[in-house]
């Protein structure tokens, strides 16, 4: 990948095609967070929501991925009655972040390296936000019982890789092959 | 299911509703962070009721917002509490400062008097949360709330994704629960009847369709806004961000007080002379507070000692 490419992949482009589908990936998120999961405890239920940053992600790069994760989870939070919890909207932003690299890597080419990469990467992306950012900002700024914070985190980390894994792959895959068919232009 | 949703569309009669947009989103951030600063009941009580008056004002359907607290305090409140209590019934030492055991059931399980006063200001403080958050969702409409970033400072690309995807949510939920139940009609089993893994799978078979639907609107909007000359200028000016009314001043003098009493409190009581303890409990006096170092209840670290200890 040259350094265009890689800029591109971490900031996107940012015009209005994009900002629109930041948008609807964002209200998307909002509405599978509230109806497209079974809640199991507090603040954490086996959600498919983080399918939003994989499909941003694939199509506008990273920090789409990121916004549409960030705004999708505090409109959430807004029409799911549950108060703001900026811990995890935080959280869920870093998460999105990682994925959503890795996803449009995956949609550049869609070989078993890249495969193997974004696997990492939304281990390592989930990991990373919900096992130290948002305990972090639990403990500073919400004060709640860290133990009960962990195991939420853990819950929540592999209930996450677990959908954009096993959701996330097949409808990746069925994302590259869709727009692989209407074009059949090659980068030089 | 429509009806669970309480975003407002169309700006409300009340002296609430006729606001500006950028009063309603300051109070709101003021609020929150007011709510999130202090675990202190003496405070956290009466911002319950400011946000509890700011939602009577306004006459809402009540019924709504009555099933929606209902689900949260059964899914959130009562299970998050009867797990912590298996988890950890020793949040009342480590948070409050002090131990009134009230029934030991074991060694390592026991109820404590300070363990439900924890629970119980928690419980105000989700409850607060709650309220505040409603009295924005109710008052506010989605071009107010971008209108309302856009004069914090907050670059106004960002405020029309925040007001565009507020706007499609009912769209989109529709789109969800057309697709939903027109596949389950097919005989697609999304209940517990089928297995975790069965579920994930026709779980597919429902979000491929919502995403394409979904994002296949993006064209469209995008050239249409295009069209309109979106993104032309550095700057760009809100329909929704009308003349103050007589009672903007009021409320934002009412809001720079609020901040700069909680800016006064997390100063005076967290910084220069913070106590030893997050949570003010009426029975145990400020001398008598025990000391614990959170980190060391983590059951993490308990492990590690255990390992090594061995």
């Amino acid at each position: 990948m040259s350094n265009k490419n890689v800029g591109k992949s971490l900031v996107g482009v940012w015009n209005t095609k994009t900002i629109v589908a930041v948008a609807i990936g964002a209200a998307l998120f909002g509405v599978l967070m509230n109806y497209g999961g079974i809640p199991v405890f507090t603040n954490t239920s086996l959600t498919t929501a983080m399918i939003v940053p994989v499909v941003v992600g694939a199509m506008y790069g990273a920090l789409p991925a990121a916004v549409a994760a960030g705004v999708g989870n505090v409109i959430a939070d807004l029409i799911g009655g549950w108060g703001l919890w900026f811990d995890w909207s935080i959280g869920n932003l870093c998460a999105a972040c990682f994925v959503g690299l890795g996803a449009y890597m995956l949609m550049n080419r869609f070989s078993t390296k890249n495969v193997v990469i974004y696997i990492v990467l939304c281990v390592l992306g989930n990991g990373l936000a919900f096992g130290v950012v948002t305990p972090i900002l639990t403990a500073v700024f919400y004060g709640s019982e860290l133990n009960v914070t962990f195991i939420q985190a853990i819950y929540g980390s592999l209930s996450n890789i677990l959908v954009e894994v096993v959701v996330g792959l097949p409808v990746l895959y069925l994302l590259s092959k869709r727009t692989a068919a209407r074009t059949n232009l090659e980068e030089e | 299911m429509n009806n669970k949703l309480i975003i407002n569309y169309t700006p409300g009669p009340t002296m609430m509703h006729k606001l500006t947009g950028f009063t309603k989103v300051f109070l709101f951030a003021v609020m929150s962070a007011a709510i999130i600063s202090t675990f202190d009941i003496r405070l956290l009580v009466p911002l319950l009721i400011i946000n509890v008056i700011e939602i009577v004002s306004m006459k809402p359907d009540y019924k709504p917002i009555v099933v929606m607290f209902a689900i949260t305090f059964v899914t959130v409140t009562l299970v998050g509490n009867i797990m912590l209590f298996f988890v950890s019934p020793g949040v009342g030492l480590t948070n409050v400062g002090a131990e009134h055991v009230i029934w030991r059931i074991s060694d390592k399980l026991y109820l404590s008097k300070e363990f439900l006063w924890y629970i119980f200001v928690f419980f105000i403080k989700r409850t607060a949360s709650f309220a505040s958050v409603i009295a924005f969702a109710l008052a506010t409409t989605p071009s107010e709330f971008a209108s309302g970033l856009n004069k914090c400072g907050l670059n106004y690309k960002i405020c029309t994704i925040v007001s565009l995807a507020y706007r499609t949510i009912p769209d989109i939920a529709n789109d969800f629960i057309n697709i939903r139940n027109s596949m389950m009609m097919r005989g697609v089993e999304l209940s517990k009847k089928a297995s975790v893994g069965k579920r994930l799978k026709n779980t597919v078979l429902i979000l491929v369709p919502l995403i394409f639907t979904a994002f296949g609107k993006v064209g469209n909007i995008a050239n249409a806004m295009d069209l309109r000359g979106y993104g032309k200028h550095k700057k760009r000016t809100w329909y929704a961000e009308h003349e103050k009314t007589r009672w903007d001043p009021v409320i934002r003098a009412l809001t720079v007080l609020l901040l700069a009493l909680t800016l006064y409190y997390i100063i005076r009581y967290r910084i220069i002379d913070p106590y030893p303890v997050d949570y003010w409990c009426p029975w145990v006096p400020r001398e008598e507070i025990q000391q614990t170092n959170a980190i060391d209840t983590l059951f993490i670290i308990k492990w590690i000692k255990r390992l090594k200890g061995e």
